[in-house]
């Protein structure tokens, strides 16, 4: 049993390393992805990519060994050294880079975090495993003697590893989430309220208030709703003088062009303005890149 | 509220039309900022001396002291006019030490800054969604994580640049966000004033 279990390492730790190392070699973002790692900090910003490459090579050779015949115990050695070289540069990524990609699997970043030292501690205990006992019994003569336990561990450990790789949690991760999501509703219960944030982007585009703006001093103040209107308060400066300005808004309904406008003097309870259209623009005060001539025959389209 | 009841009136009520119409002439940006000389040459490179953002330190009265990220110190002035932000327009009781804020306002001659505008604890952060909980979102902010809370009847919702609802029901995981919210002083958590999703 153990020694079966321990015979199939090498085609696990091939297979990872099949994976990882084709998609240095071969992914249309591998050179992108050497970058976003701590090799450059390593090797230097130049030779990153050559050393991202040169592994991804490394990692081949290993695991065409590894899955080729004939079984020497070389072979998980150099799987084991690869590991353990692994996790220490994980760690050096951790420690010196950070905000790095962690650059196992390719393609996808994804950070160093607990999950990638797990999946290369995995790795490294099946490399010592294989080692230390079935180093050199290949992994098809102990899948013929006990196929059923052999594929059950190997679905189980690739399971392991996959579900180490934050690589592939588009895959199932996130739809699982979704899926949950969408049988739970955690974020319903918001209600029909009409937010705050709703009417303020309906008085920001009103011709009252594109007119009004500059006399403003604040940012909104205060607020409340009486019917239909949701009333909005700003300071605001007024011939000179500190004054309030107070835009009445339709609360239930997208009508920017009904917005309506007093600027108040508080203490000498004085209304200064009211607007309750935007008022006529003169046309000779329009800057001059305004069109105003009539558009030449041989650009009309229609 | 004898006040609101003023200001509904003045907007609302009786005859619509322009009072003191011959005014509007002063509306223009050019004259609203030349007659407060806002036009005040700033060198470029120079701080702005309007603007003031870091931690509030104390509170006295209606004074404000900040420690500026940079390590100056301010001293901000609150008034009646001043607007307060602090997930929603709030006031000034609201305001604690501890809080990190951005103020703008006009400096005066012994170096307050009267504030026109103060905003607390506001952070603008665009995340992925992580995961869904209950009432909150676990965003992944380059790399940290930051648990943003919905508050139901505050916190609002932008789809594709649609006006704000308050259903928040169409965020989902592994989407790219942006939230404006309220920050938690010291901790890793938010809750959302508004969220922008493509759906």
């Amino acid at each position: 049993m153990l020694h079966t279990i321990a015979a199939l390492q090498p085609l696990l730790i091939g297979g990872v390393l099949l994976w990882s190392g084709s998609l240095k070699l071969f992914s249309r973002f591998a050179a992108a992805e050497a970058r976003r790692t701590a090799l450059p900090g390593l090797v230097g910003e130049n030779r990153a990519v050559g050393a991202y490459k040169a592994l991804g090579v490394l990692e081949l050779l290993i695991a065409a060994a590894l899955i080729a015949p004939p079984p020497l115990w070389i072979e998980p050695a150099a799987g084991a050294a690869l590991s353990a070289g692994f996790l220490g540069y994980l760690a050096y990524a951790k420690v010196a880079a950070p905000t790095s990609s962690c650059g196992c699997m390719g393609a996808q970043p994804s950070r160093v975090g607990r999950r990638a030292f797990a999946r290369a501690g995995v790795l490294l205990a099946a490399s010592a495993a294989a080692l230390a006992w079935a180093p050199s019994t290949a992994w098809y003569t102990s899948a013929a003697d006990a196929p059923v336990v052999f594929a059950a561990v190997l679905a189980a450990e690739a399971l392991l590893v996959a579900g180490f790789s934050s690589e592939l949690d588009h895959r199932w991760l996130l739809p699982l989430r979704r899926l949950h999501n969408r049988l739970t509703h955690p974020l319903a219960g918001g209600g029909f309220e009409i937010p705050l944030d709703s009417t303020v982007t309906q008085l920001i585009r009103s011709g009252v208030y594109r007119h009004t703006a500059a006399a403003l001093h604040s940012d909104l103040g205060e607020h409340w709703d009486e019917g239909e209107w949701r009333f909005l308060v700003y300071s605001a400066r007024w011939d000179g003088r500190p004054a309030t300005a107070v835009y009445a808004v339709p609360r239930l309904r997208y009508a920017p062009d009904d917005v309506r406008l007093a600027i108040v003097d508080e203490e000498r309870g004085e209304t200064l303005l009211t607007l309750d259209s935007p008022p006529e623009e003169a046309t000779e005060a329009r800057p001059e890149w305004v069109l105003t001539t009539t558009v030449p025959e041989h650009v009309r389209t229609a | 509220m004898d006040r609101r009841k003023l200001l509904t009136s003045a907007v609302l009520g009786g005859a619509a039309g322009i009072v003191g119409a011959t005014a509007l002439g002063s509306l223009s940006p050019e004259d609203v900022f030349a007659a407060e000389g806002a036009s005040a040459k700033i060198k470029p490179g120079d701080p702005d001396p309007n603007f003031v953002e870091g931690r509030i330190t104390g509170i006295t009265d209606t004074v404000l002291f900040v420690t500026s990220s940079d390590g100056s110190l301010h001293s901000i002035r609150v008034t009646n006019g001043t607007s307060i932000w602090k997930l929603n327009p709030t006031t000034f009781d609201e305001v604690k030490v501890g809080d990190g804020l951005y103020a703008r306002g006009l400096r005066l001659a012994d170096g307050t800054l009267a504030a026109d505008s103060l905003w607390v604890n506001i952070v603008n952060l665009n995340a992925h969604v992580d995961s869904i909980g209950k009432g909150s979102l676990n965003l992944d902010h380059h790399g940290q994580r930051v648990v943003a809370h919905v508050e139901n009847g505050r916190s609002a919702a932008v789809y594709n640049n649609t006006p704000a609802v308050s259903d928040m029901s169409m965020l989902e995981a592994g989407k790219h966000v942006k939230v404006i919210g309220a920050w938690h002083p010291d901790t890793n958590e938010i809750t959302i004033s508004t969220v922008y999703a493509a759906v």
